[in-house]
């Protein structure tokens, strides 16, 4: 729980460093704020994958990730009838990258489960190592996404420490396994901790002072 | 788990061609300002800008790059219309957003549909 409450708290708190209390409207920023949640998922989900992994534990929590995602792209999708706009032939670099990263989410589940796994990956060993490959680049088409995109992270500073995080969750694994093998929070905990971070998300920007 | 995820990038194309079954308004695009391809309606009223300087906006007033309305070099000149989308989001949305952190209440920031609704404002 201490694991996924810093991991929250890493990424939501670089959201308020420069602007904190500039937001865009209950309906947009709690949106983004599920986009973060989701961000925060599949960090966590990283940092916890040590040598002692509870491979089922690390599933079910990545089916929550991958459900906190697609909630934040359909409820833009659905809620907004001009963001489609934005999603097709011609759409800015950023939300082909924020469709990547939500194609590469479902792709790592579907295709680490067993039998599907097995057309994919000869032994365990390759399964291993593509995932975290697939894993990475999930996490910086996310990374790019979000920070490319421009908003709650406008400073300079912002968008620099942002990618210095995920850069230090996707290839600092050697650091992470000698912290041994971090409890797994519960997909219930995980998706109630979301909720909260991005109510609170929304509210600190739209309640007047 | 794979039919679910299936279902959802179905469902996800479904919307992107046919649009949101439903948002309140869904913009349509369409030649407009003599656009050279159809393109979204936007909203835009002089009554709410009055108190910027004009030129932030009429560049032409004071660089000599043409007469006449926005839309009059925008979407008709060959050189500028590819940048269009780029150059109006950074124009209106980030002065909006810019206002927005300093606490003014100065526009939308963000959000598409609160400015592809078209308008017959002057």
């Amino acid at each position: 729980m201490k694991a996924l409450l810093a991991t929250f708290a890493g990424v939501f708190l670089m959201t308020f460093l420069a602007t904190p209390t500039m937001g865009a409207g209950w309906f947009w920023d709690v949106g983004n704020g599920l986009g973060f949640a989701a961000f925060a998922g599949l960090l966590y989900l990283t940092i916890t994958s040590g040598r002692r992994l509870d491979i089922r534990a690390h599933q079910v929590l990545g089916y929550g990730v991958l459900a906190i995602a697609a909630v934040h792209v359909f409820w833009f999708m659905l809620g907004d009838g001009a963001v489609v706009y934005f999603m097709k032939l011609g759409a800015p670099d950023y939300m082909w990258h924020g469709i990547v990263s939500f194609l590469l989410l479902g792709f790592l589940i579907t295709v680490a489960l067993v039998p599907d796994r097995f057309l994919v990956h000869r032994n365990y060993p390759s399964f291993k190592y593509w995932h975290r490959v697939v894993a990475i680049i999930t996490i910086g088409t996310a990374t790019y996404h979000i920070v490319v995109s421009d908003f709650y992270l406008d400073a300079w500073y912002q968008g620099l420490l942002f990618a210095l995080l995920a850069m230090a969750v996707a290839f600092g694994r050697s650091y992470w396994i000698r912290l041994g093998q971090l409890p797994l929070a519960r997909t219930a905990t995980y998706l109630a901790v979301s909720l909260v971070f991005a109510v609170a998300f929304s509210a600190i920007r739209n309640i007047p002072a | 788990m794979k039919i679910t995820f299936a279902v959802l990038v179905l469902v996800a194309v479904l919307i992107v061609v046919f649009g949101s079954p439903v948002a309140s308004e869904v913009p349509v695009k369409s030649h407009q300002y003599g656009s050279p391809e159809p393109i979204l309606p936007m909203n835009f009223a002089h009554l709410d800008h009055v108190s910027e300087n004009c030129v932030l906006c009429h560049h032409n007033y004071t660089d000599d790059t043409g007469g006449g309305l926005c839309m009059n070099c925008h979407v008709t000149d060959q050189d500028v219309w590819p940048l269009l989308e780029n150059q109006f989001h950074d124009l209106c949305r980030d002065c909006h957003a810019e206002k927005a952190a300093a606490g003014v209440d100065g526009g939308p920031p963000r959000e598409c549909m609160a400015c592809h609704l078209g308008d017959d404002l002057p």
